[in-house]
């Protein structure tokens, strides 16, 4: 998890007291970070925004609940992969639905271009957020939490509310299925 | 060697350093002999590093400009919420998604009800002409039963407007009597819940969070005792203001009330 800047205590201080003008520099400062966990949770630029529209208006809302003595940023993230999971359990049924069939189609697509094509034209990085899109809620933001920011198991646990071994094997299904997902590009790797 | 293999879930565990100490010495020791495992355990390291490449496309220089004038917007400040009224209440889907969905309920039924007894006018009605009637009248059975739930909706959220009015407005010296309210939060709670899991299911995602907001409030009133403390009295008010309940109950209420002046038919 990302240390705590030196100053999100002194604007946390103020906002809690009302001040938006320190809220905003709390805004301004990870609104940033949070857009990139929900991109990688979200799959979607716009979606990305309104879920982190939505963390921040959540958790000016709960700054009264905010320990002093804790991280700001890391407080904001647990909001954030909460506020993003249930963006993505609300979307339409048919989405998850395609899940299975979507990391099927990955699995077999082992006729592509060459490593360095791949490369090049970004699609090492389309690819992987397709496997990831192809993850379950709670699966992607274990496996986020644990790849990206290097959440510790028991960090994963209090945040999405989960036990010990439920947080252990959505890690444990989300690496089976991307690694399934990511085959055909070892494939041509290796090749 | 030993007959022992870490297995893809223990590999993944020593990727990721969750194992303890004694277990990592013996992951890497067992690596280090056992070449199939050596092979599985690259793969796992080769394909996580593929995870890596991927970036996230950066938002434009002007994002959290733009981020905070959204925030800001949907901060609990009466002025800028009151501009925002029209973007966070889309509560029309929902009555819209309720209202097909009891239409679509009824004309099933009444499909199946004539094809197992069919009257003796339908079934000497023309294929063409009896289609389009009932595509008039299922339309109009739509409007009907869209205007049926708006009253019930503008009913739940004019009763609950009438809660917290009481609630915030009650004198608070001393021990609260909240009799009337905790009837009436009960009565709330059943309904609230249907329109919250409707407002879900239909993907009307600020309503659903505001319905679930409410919800645990009408909880907490419901099952208060019959006198509160100033204290918890207090801190009730304080809820019900920091989530703006009473302004967006309000802001419901004028959508609804909107949406029902267009289903008015006209004669």
């Amino acid at each position: 998890m990302k240390q705590m800047h030196p100053d999100d205590a002194a604007a946390v201080a103020k906002a809690r007291g009302g001040d938006q003008d320190a809220f905003r520099v709390l805004v301004e400062r990870h609104s940033r970070t949070i857009y990139r966990l929900a991109y990688r949770m979200t799959g979607k630029a716009e979606d990305a925004e309104d879920v982190v529209q939505e963390t921040l208006v959540r958790a000016y809302r709960q700054l009264g609940r905010f320990e002093a003595r804790s991280n700001f940023a890391t407080w904001l993230y647990r909001i954030g992969f909460n506020c993003a999971i249930d963006y993505m359990r609300a979307r339409p049924q048919r989405e998850s639905a395609e899940t299975d069939e979507k990391l099927e189609q990955m699995a077999k697509s082992s006729n592509g271009p060459t490593t360095d094509d791949l490369v090049f034209a970004g699609e090492i990085g389309e690819r992987v957020q397709e496997a990831l899109g192809a993850l379950s809620p709670q699966e992607r933001a274990a496996f986020l939490m644990r790849h990206y920011h290097g959440c510790s198991i028991d960090e994963i646990c209090s945040t999405l509310d989960l036990k010990s071994n439920a947080a252990k094997h959505s890690i444990f299904r989300a690496v089976k299925k991307m690694r399934a997902a990511l085959r055909p590009l070892m494939e041509i790797k290796q090749s | 060697m030993t007959n022992w293999h870490p297995s893809e879930e223990d590999l993944v565990l020593h990727f990721y350093g969750e194992t303890g100490p004694d277990e990592e010495r013996r992951v890497d020791d067992h690596l280090t002999a056992c070449s199939m495992c050596r092979q599985s355990w690259s793969e796992l390291g080769e394909t996580l590093k593929l995870v890596d490449a991927a970036t996230v496309p950066e938002p434009g220089e002007g994002f959290e400009r733009v981020m905070w004038a959204r925030v800001q917007q949907a901060l609990p400040e009466p002025q800028t919420a009151r501009s925002s009224v029209w973007r966070w209440v889309p509560v029309f889907g929902m009555a819209a998604a309720l209202a097909v969905a009891v239409g679509i309920g009824y004309a099933w039924r009444s499909s199946h009800e004539s094809t197992a007894k069919p009257s003796s006018s339908a079934s000497a009605a023309p294929a063409a002409g009896g289609a389009s009637v009932v595509r008039a009248s299922l339309t109009d059975m739509q409007k009907t039963r869209e205007r049926v739930l708006l009253t019930a909706l503008n009913d739940h959220f004019q009763q609950t407007e009438v809660l917290l009015t009481e609630l915030m407005n009650s004198p608070d010296d001393g021990r609260a009597d909240i009799d009337f309210e905790r009837e009436t939060a009960g009565d709330l709670l059943a309904s609230g819940r249907l329109y919250r899991v409707t407002a879900q299911q239909s993907g009307d995602l600020q309503l659903a969070r505001m319905l679930d907001d409410l919800e645990s409030v009408l909880v907490e009133v419901a099952n208060s005792p019959e006198h509160v403390s100033k204290k918890d009295f207090q801190s009730l008010r304080t809820r019900i203001d920091d989530q703006n309940l009473l302004f967006k109950v309000r802001a419901v209420s004028n959508q609804i009330h909107e949406r029902q002046k267009t289903l008015i038919p006209s004669e």
